[in-house]
This record gives C-alpha cells, structure tokens and sequence, in this order.
C-alpha cells in the first residue's frame, strides 16, 4: 500500500476521532504490530537494496506523524474532555448544614484543663481530691478548730457517718502534705459545696482550684508573681493584680486577691460593677500551724497557698449569667459550649 | 458597719486628706469597704426659724396656717405637722431650697400661698422619725443654715463585717481611728475620759460571777440624771452608724459601742441592786426588752439582779430591767465574756445582735473599765448633774496572756520577699501601738492587749502587720530561684480529659454536672430505687439526702429532663459516688464514668453496641488495654435483667454496660430507647499509659478465606471469637466479622467470618492453605460451632 495513501486515510480517520478511546483503537489500526504502518515496513525485504535507506526513512517519517499527530489529538481531546466534564460538574451546596449533633465538654472542664496546662508548665503537679472528707481534713487541719467562727461562716453539709461534704479544696492540703512532702508545688481542682440557697449567683455545689507551693525562701513577692502569671495566662492577656487584707485561717498573712478587670481593662464594666477590679482569689501565706500540722518544718520551709473560684472563672469566660445553669444539666446550654 | 469620718476625726485629724483616697487605702490595707455616701449633700437652704403664730386652717383640721420667722423675714407657711405649735423651733426649708432631693417653691396648700416648709428630721436625712416637725431648742440661731449648726454633712462609708471577722479592735469608730492614722502617717488622739478613781473610795457594787464564761465584769451606780434626751449631733452620729435614738442612756451605751466597740448596758438603777453572772441549771423563759418570749437552754449565760433574770449576758437584756426615759438613776455593765459561748447562745436562740456580734470576736477585757471611764466623760458633758454613787467595781476573772514575739529583720525579708528598712518597721508597728524592742537585726514586739485576745500570736502575723501598712501594692512580684524539675503528673486528672474529650469529639457526647445527691423525686417517678450508703443530716430536702453510689440515676434524671427538646441525647460525667462504709465507717468513694444514650430513633441494641463502641475506645485509647465483656447479673432493680453486663479488664470487673428495666423506660415518653454504661475510673488510674508496639507487616501475598458460621440465638459471638482466637497454627493470621444475618425462620444467627492469612517467611501453598481451612472446621466443630450448610 501507499504510504501516501496510508496517511491520507490516517488524516480521515484522526478528525473522525472524538474520544481516547477512539485514538487507541486508530493508533492500533497504523502503528500496532498488523497495522498498516507496519505491514509496509514489512515490505523492506522486497525493496531492492539501494533504495531501503530511503524507504526506511520514509516509513519511519510516516510513523513520527502519526505518533506526532496522535499526541496532539490526544491533549485536544482530554482538554476537551475536562471542559466537558466542568461544563457538567454537579454542583455541591456547602450551604446546607452538617448534623447538628455534635458533643460537648462542660464549660468547668474547658477552663480547669487551661488552668491545669499553666501550671504544669511552671512545674507544679495536680493532685485529684475526694468529695467526702473528714472534719479533720476539712476544718482541724487548716487551722480551723471547733468552736471557730469560721466554721460559722460557711454551711456545711454533714452525713450521718460523721464525715461531710467538703466545704472548700483547703481540705486537700493536709493530705497532699503528709503525701508529698516539701518542697512542693501543685494544684488540686475539686467540687465544694455549702448549703446555701441557690440564686443567680449562688450554688451549693461549686468548683474551686486550690494551689501550694512550699520551699524554703517563698515569699508574698513570689505568691503575687504566681498569681499574675496564672491569671494573665488564663485570660489571655497581661492582667495586674492587687492584694488587699483577707482573713482565712489557714494562711497568715492572708488576702484577697484582686485582678485588673481583663474585660474593661480596669476602666470599669459591669463584670467588675464598675470597680475596674474583680475579687477572684483569696490567698495568702500558709500558716505555720497548717504547716506543720502537714508535717513540715517550718524552720526550713514556708510557702503560700491559694483558692480559686473555678465556678466563677468559668463564668466570667464563658458569659453565663447563671450559676445554676452549670449544673441543671440543660443540653441546651451546655451543648453550646464547643470542645476547645 | 457604718463609719462616720465625722467620728473618725475626733481622734484623727485629717486636714487636706482626700476622702476618696483614704477610703482606698483603707481598702487595701485594713479592711473592704463595700461603699460610701456623702450625707447631706442633698440638704441645702434649710434655715432655723420659730413659729410666731399658728391659725386653724379653714378647710382643714390638719393644717395650719404659720408665720414662722426666718431671721429676715417672716414666712407664711402652711403646715400639717401635729405638733405645730407657737413658739417653736423647727428646721424651716426657704424657697429654693433642696431637701433631700425635693426643691421648695411657693406653692398652694388648700388654697393658701405656702413658702417654705417646716421639716422634720427624717425629711433631713437625719433621723427615722417623721412623727412631726423635728424640735429645736434654744441654742440654735434663727435664720442661720441648720447646716452650721447640726453636723448634718459627713462621709459614711460601710466596712464589710466579714472582713472585720478577727478584727475585734475594728468594731468600734476608735479602732477604725486607729487603721486610719496609721495609714496616713497621723497622730492618734487620746481619748478623753473621766478619772473614775477618784470615785474609789465610794462604796462596791455587788457583783458576783460563777459563769466560767464571763471573763470580766465591771460595773457602777450614777444617780441624778436630769437629762432625757442625747444631744442632736450624737443622735445624727447613730443614725449616720444604723441605729435610731431612744433616750439619753440607751443611746450613751450604743454610742460607746459604736465608739469602742465595748457593748454596755444600762440596767434601771431602781430595779437592780445586785448582780450575779451565771451559767443557768435548767431550762428557763424569759422575755427580752423586744417583748419577746424565748426560752433559754440550761447553760445559758444570764445576767440576774438576784431575784430574776435581767438580760442575757452578751446578747440582749430584759424587758423588765429595761431604761425607761426618765429614769433617774443607772446601773452601769461593761463585761467581757467568751465569745464562743455568747454566739453559741445567739445562735441557738436566732437572736444576734449589735453586742453578741462585738462579743464573739474576742473583744479586749481591758476595755471594760475604759468604757465606763469614757461614759461617764460624755455623761458629765451632757449632764452635769449627774452624781456616781459606787466606785467601778471590777471583777476581772480571766486574763488573756501578754504576748511577746520575737522577730528578725531576716525573716520578714525572707517572708516579703523585699527588704523594708528596720526604721519603717518599727515605726509602723509603733503607729498600730505595738511595742518594739529592737536588739541589732532581733525584735521582740509586745502584741496590745486589743489584738491579743486571738488575732496576733506568731511571726507572720506580725509579717501582715507590716506589710499591710508599708503597702501591698510595693511589693514587687518575682518568680522563684529554687530549682525546676520534671514533675510526675498523676494519671488521674490527665485521664480524665482524655475521655471526655474522646466521648465528647468522637462520640458526640455531652458532658454534664449532677449533684452527689441522688434526687429521689426523680428517681421515684422512674421507678428506680437506687442504693445510697450514707445520707446527709442537713441536706436542702428530704428528697436530697442520699450520696449516690451509682453515676447511671443522675444521668438519667438529665436524659429525662431534656427528653422533650431532644430526640437523640448522649450525656456522661465523671463523677464521685460513695460505694460503702469501710470498718472505721468512713466512705468508700471512687470516682465512677457515667454513660447514659437515649434516643427516639435508635433502638435498644443500636445505642448497646454505640455504648460498647465508646467504652472499648476508651480503655484502647487511654490506657492501651482491651477488655472484655459478659454477661453477669444485674445490681440494681432498675437495670435490665437480661441485657447487663460486666467490663473485664485484664479479668477484673471494672464497670458494666446494660440497658435500664422496662420499668424505668415506660417512665419516659413513648419510644425512648436507652443505654448506659459505668466504669470505675479508679481502676484505670491503676495502668500507666503504654505505647502500642508495632506489629511486623509480612511481606508476601494474604489468602482471604470466608467461613459463615451458624449460632443459636441465645448463644454469643465470643464464643465463635474465643475459637477464631485460639487456633493451633504457625501461620500469621487476623480475623473479622463481616456479616451477620438473622435467620428468623430457624432461631439462628449466621456470622461471616473473614481470615486473612500469611506468612511472615514464605508465600503460602495451596496444601497450607488447605490445611488452615480444615483446621478453622473442625475447631469450629470441635466447640459445636456448625459451618452454613
């Protein structure tokens, strides 16, 4: 056959082409091994010698073409293809929502976890607690003996065993004393409660954070650093603190803590009632009767320890105006409450 | 408690001292101020004027027609005030004047031009009494501005009392004067008094004290009182401090408390001529000068003339041995009694008062006699016919030790964490009247005898002396130098986000909080009767008594709550339960994970297998363990006899997964299916965190083999599983369940079960592969396990 014609029918066959599929099948018909590219070069041995070289090359010319024309058929079509399949694309609606049911930590969980990252950081360990303590952890062992008036202050829930519910995270101290040893640092989150009527602000079952760190030079300068630190942490910026007087029995001196309102910053809100300070964390020394009543030597060590209102905190930072809602179980809520 | 800077600067001169700033300072170095208020600020134009002429006003038997003259001139003024009479002396507000807030004008009252009004001390701001028209006498000027002639205007600002909670010497204006020139670096003033020893060679008083709770008792007689009335100034100081004018004695001994912060008690000389302080020996009514009956317990401390009980010591005295206005003669009390057993007695009989809450605090017993020395002072200021007719008779009992403490300069630095120049801290020691005797760096501090009763008895008290007065605000924080080292952290609580956040992120759980006490309102209404080993004496009701033992109720009493607003709800806690009472009786209290699914449109065996899902999870995740469940009797009546099972973890029980009694479910709306698991976290704590090994991938081809395999119902896969796992092989082998069908016509399940199969050596041989297979049958066979026909 003449590869003239052979080409010529091969330029009919490619513009027929409108598929891949079509160009293998055209490639196939020239160049596969019975194609027609290929049973002229099988007529090599038929030609006479001085003319192979040219017939060769003519051959093999034709095969370039065809392999060329191929190629570029080939990009057109899939360019094509691709055009199509766009021109086509079924249309996604993003718009349309996900399944709504999505879990949830407790607002208290989000921000004790941030509470307890701080600080690990700084090198303190966090100490998990009981709900039910004995009044000598409760109350003997931070120095507030029978009789106190501090006892007065608070309403304790007791159970007909002769232990209660423990009123405050103090009642982890002795404990975490007498399990550690000095020096120490370290915190210990728990739930508290008093029997008080339940309002907007008032729960009978609440959080608190406590926090130790006994060495042997702390100081009130080093307690102040903590506190600012920590709580610049938690809010998320540089927050001044203050310190007035507080009497706790378990600490001497003992203070309340406040903090330049991290909302307002100190100009004034409702958060701080306008004060442009928030009451958030009484602290103070760790008396030395507390101290050794843990077992440890006061000649050698003193420190200071702290409490922090966790149910307060977790207000503050999630805007519930509430208190109650923190443990009503109300999925609406608590639900909106995202995890980290 | 109310305190009047008026008060404050008798002892203190604050000359050029911005209010404002003091009251912070205040703030910040001795006690919380929960606010402030400028009196009289709203008062002004109120003029003293006397009433010329009263006429009956035409139309009206209430009012009346008045020329009051107000130095200038003479004002018609109508008036309805009762006791308009000629001659009198009342505080007159001129037009335009503003009287607390209301501004005066000529006005028409019942048809007669009025202007001005007369005015009564409470429409001054400073009184309660608006019975009529406040009375003046005739010292005061007419026409000059009541103002300057009545401290009307003061800055009153309330100290939180819970922060004066062991500050005895803070509860009277004089230990307020005392903070307050500290503070400000000035001089405190004595305060005047009468010598009473000049009266010591007049005759006792019989005083008597067998209560072991009285620690001193002293006492004295006056006679001649002429006087009926305290002076205006003082009542306006009681008012400004909460408390309303009665008559000139009672009013002497509030204003002595208020001054000293020394209750004392002004018994009717005529009616009482002894006094014995003793702890009562039964059961006894009495009425006190509320008019109120009440019943004292046996023990009670009183006060008792001899014949009959006259006031109970240190809460409120009687009705009968009450100062009546007009009585001439006074039996004076100023005692000091425990403080426990006077709040004790308050407590039980609901009766606290101004004194029993001074008392509790510890007050110094050496203010007994000084207050009487100052009552007497101002007696004699107001009445100077007065006659004493005993000397202070003084039976001082128990003494409070006099407290010295040593201190280095070295310590306080070490405490503080600044260094304070040993000239300041003696100095500010000195100005809160501590003595100090400094020794090179040593000091010994000699604590008063009024912050020596239980406030001040070690070094770091004397640390907060310091600090508190030199200023919180000038310590300047800093970090530690004691060396950082890597810290063991407990399993507990990091375990504990884990599976919250696994239960919340991958199960779509939410996290609540339930109280420790089961509700049994609740639990009634669902049919559960749960168990509870230890109860609250004093719980908010009688249905929030019981500690739970078990997390499931409170999470379906939450699951019940939201059933309306949900239709699928997922909710865990971890939470404190007390499982019993050991051999000492204490609890035994773990902390358990709760898992409750509910939902309207899963059925039972779903939210299961969910439960099961989450659990297995858990244990894989946070400790790296697997477990194993089966099938075990339930605990509790509420749980469901047939589907309940227990956790296995490494062959201890450690939790259950089950599903709740039809009984508690038909409880709930129609349709709820529900599920729940409770796993004892104590035991998880127990396994360190392990890292998952690596098993070896084998390099040559997996053979698939499928086997469906015939159970009866009634029978559990871990059977098939226990044989699938325990095959008698060399070869590497997994296997899966892929299928299950329910073959309802014949009672049977059939399971597929996939093998993937190699070799860690070698490609696999048809004869090996053959071999597997026959050994799968017959041990399938071997425990009567049927292949599919």
């Amino acid at each position: 056959m003449d590869i003239e014609k052979i080409l010529q029918q091969f330029d009919v066959d490619i513009n027929k082409a409108t598929n891949c599929d079509e160009l293998i099948e055209i490639r196939q018909n020239y160049l596969g091994k019975s194609g027609h590219l290929s049973q002229v070069m099988r007529m090599m041995k038929d030609i006479a010698p001085s003319e192979r070289k040219s017939f060769g090359e003519k051959v093999n010319n034709a095969k370039d073409r065809v392999e060329s024309l191929l190629r570029t058929k080939k990009e057109e079509l899939e360019k094509l293809a691709i055009e199509n399949e766009l021109k086509n694309a079924k249309i996604v609606d993003l718009t349309v929502p996900c399944s709504e049911n999505v879990g949830s930590l407790h607002p208290i969980t989000i921000v004790q976890e941030r509470i307890v990252e701080i600080f690990k950081s700084m090198g303190f360990s966090v100490e998990d607690g009981d709900e039910i303590e004995t009044e000598y952890n409760n109350f003997e062992s931070v120095n507030v003996p029978k009789n106190h008036p501090a006892r007065d202050m608070q309403d304790t829930f007791y159970l007909d065993n002769g232990e209660l519910l423990k009123t405050q995270t103090s009642a982890g101290q002795n404990k975490i004393m007498r399990k550690y040893g000095a020096p120490l640092r370290v915190i210990f989150p728990g739930r508290c409660f008093r029997n008080e009527e339940l309002d907007a602000s008032h729960e009978n079952t609440f959080f608190q954070v406590e926090g130790m760190m006994i060495d042997e030079n702390i100081s009130i300068s080093n307690l102040i650093y903590f506190m600012k630190t920590m709580l610049s942490n938690v809010f998320g910026k540089n927050v001044e603190v203050r310190l007035r007087p507080g009497f706790f029995p378990f600490v001497e001196p003992g203070f309340e803590l406040d903090c330049s309102c991290p909302y307002c910053g100190g100009h004034g809100c409702n958060v701080c009632k306008h004060s442009g300070w928030i009451e958030l964390c009484p602290c103070g020394m760790i008396h030395p009767k507390v101290l050794e009543m843990g077992g440890i030597d006061t000649d050698k060590y003193q420190g200071f320890a702290f409490g922090l209102g966790l149910s307060r905190l977790t207000m503050m930072t999630f805007d519930i105006d509430d208190i109650r809602k923190l443990n009503s179980g109300e999925l609406k809520t608590l639900k909106q409450v995202k995890v980290k | 408690m109310y305190i009047s800077l008026n008060w404050i600067k008798d002892f203190v001169d604050l000359d050029g001292i911005d209010p404002n700033k003091l009251i912070n300072q205040f703030t910040l170095s001795c006690a919380e101020v929960e606010g402030m208020e400028e009196k009289g600020k709203n008062l002004s134009g109120v003029v003293v004027g006397k009433i010329l002429s009263v006429e009956n006003h035409p139309n009206s038997h209430k009012l009346h027609l008045l020329k009051v003259d107000v130095g200038n001139k003479v004002l018609d003024i109508v008036c309805g005030a009762p006791n308009v009479r000629v001659g009198l002396v009342v505080p007159v507000a001129v037009e335009g004047a503003n009287v607390c807030g209301t501004i005066i004008s000529k006005a028409k009252v019942g048809g007669y031009d009025s202007y001005g009004m007369c005015c009564s001390a409470s429409e001054l701001g400073i009184s309660a009494d608006n019975s009529g028209l406040m009375e003046l006498d005739d010292t005061f000027i007419i026409g000059k501005d009541i103002k300057e002639q009545l401290e009307i205007e003061d800055i009153v600002f309330e100290v939180d009392n819970k922060s004066l909670t062991n500050r005895p010497d803070m509860w009277g204006h004089y230990g307020i004067a005392r903070e307050i020139a500290a503070i400000t670096g000035r001089k405190l003033k004595r305060l005047p008094v009468c010598d009473i020893s000049q009266y010591d060679n007049l005759p006792s008083c019989d005083i008597k004290v067998t209560s072991k709770s009285c620690y001193r008792y002293c006492g004295m007689k006056v006679e001649n009182i002429t006087k009926v009335h305290s002076p205006y100034n003082m009542q306006i100081r009681l008012f400004y401090a909460g408390m309303r004018g009665i008559n000139l004695l009672a009013d002497l001994t509030n204003y002595l408390m208020l001054e000293l912060g020394q209750p004392m008690h002004a018994f009717d000389g005529a009616k009482v001529d002894k006094i014995v302080v003793r702890d009562i020996d039964k059961d006894t009514m009495f009425t006190t000068l509320d008019d109120t009956e009440r019943l004292l317990p046996k023990g009670t401390m009183v006060i008792d003339n001899g014949d009959e009980i006259s006031a109970i010591a240190g809460v409120m005295g009687g009705l009968d041995s009450e100062i009546e206005t007009g009585t001439n003669s006074l039996f004076l009390e100023s005692a000091n009694f425990d403080g426990t057993k006077v709040r004790k007695t308050a407590t039980s009989l609901g009766l606290r008062t101004e004194a029993s809450a001074r008392y509790e605090k510890m007050l110094d017993p050496n203010m007994c006699d000084l207050a009487i020395a100052r009552f007497v002072y101002l007696l004699k200021q107001i009445d100077s016919n007065i006659k004493v007719v005993s000397k202070c008779t003084d039976v001082y009992v128990k003494k409070y030790p006099h407290i010295d403490i040593e201190i280095t300069k070295q310590f306080i630095d070490k405490y503080v964490g600044i260094d304070i120049p040993t000239k300041q801290i003696v100095d500010i020691l000195k100005s809160l009247e501590f003595g100090v005797n400094v020794n090179g760096d040593k000091m010994t501090v000699s604590v008063p005898s009024f912050r020596a009763t239980k406030d001040i008895s070690c070094r770091p008290d004397i640390v907060e002396e310091i600090t508190r007065v030199y200023g919180y605000d000038k310590i300047t924080p800093k970090s530690t130098l004691e060396p950082v080292e890597p810290v063991k952290q407990n399993n507990d609580i990091i375990y504990d986000y884990d599976v919250k956040y696994a239960l919340a992120t991958r199960y779509n759980m939410s996290e609540v909080h339930t109280y420790i006490w089961y509700d049994n309102a609740t639990n009634n209404l669902l049919n559960i009767d749960a168990k509870s080993y230890v109860h609250i004496i004093n719980g908010i009701s009688k249905d929030n008594n019981d500690i739970r033992s078990s997390m499931v109720p409170s999470l379906l009493k939450v699951l019940y709550d939201n059933q309306k607003t949900y239709r699928d709800v997922g909710v865990f806690e971890i939470g404190h339960v007390a499982v019993g009472l050991d051999q000492n009786k204490n609890v035994v209290e773990e902390k358990h994970l709760g898992i409750v699914l509910g939902s309207k449109d899963n059925d039972t065996q779903s939210l299961l297998l969910k439960v099961k899902d989450a659990v297995l999870y858990l244990f894989d995740y946070v400790i790296t363990q697997k477990i194993s469940l089966k099938v075990a009797d339930r605990q509790n009546e509420y749980e469901h006899p047939v589907n309940y099972y227990d956790i296995l973890l490494n062959n201890e029980v450690v939790g259950h997964i089950g599903t709740v009694h039809p009984n508690v479910v038909k409880a709930f709306d129609k349709g709820w299916s529900i599920s729940f698991a409770e796993i004892n976290m104590n035991k998880i704590y127990e396994y360190d965190r392990q890292f998952a090994k690596f098993e070896k991938v084998s390099k040559f081809p997996t053979t698939t083999l499928d086997f469906n395999l015939v159970l009866e119902n009634g029978r559990h896969f871990s059977e098939i599983e226990s044989v699938a796992n325990g095959l008698d092989t060399d070869l590497k082998y997994h296997f899966s369940l892929v299928d299950v069908y329910d073959n309802v016509e014949n009672n049977t399940k059939s399971y597929t079960i996939r093998f993937l199969v190699t070799s860690h050596t070698h490609t696999l041989s048809s004869t090996e592969i053959e071999k597997f297979h026959t050994l799968v049958i017959n041990s399938f066979a071997k425990n009567n396990i049927s292949l599919k026909a």
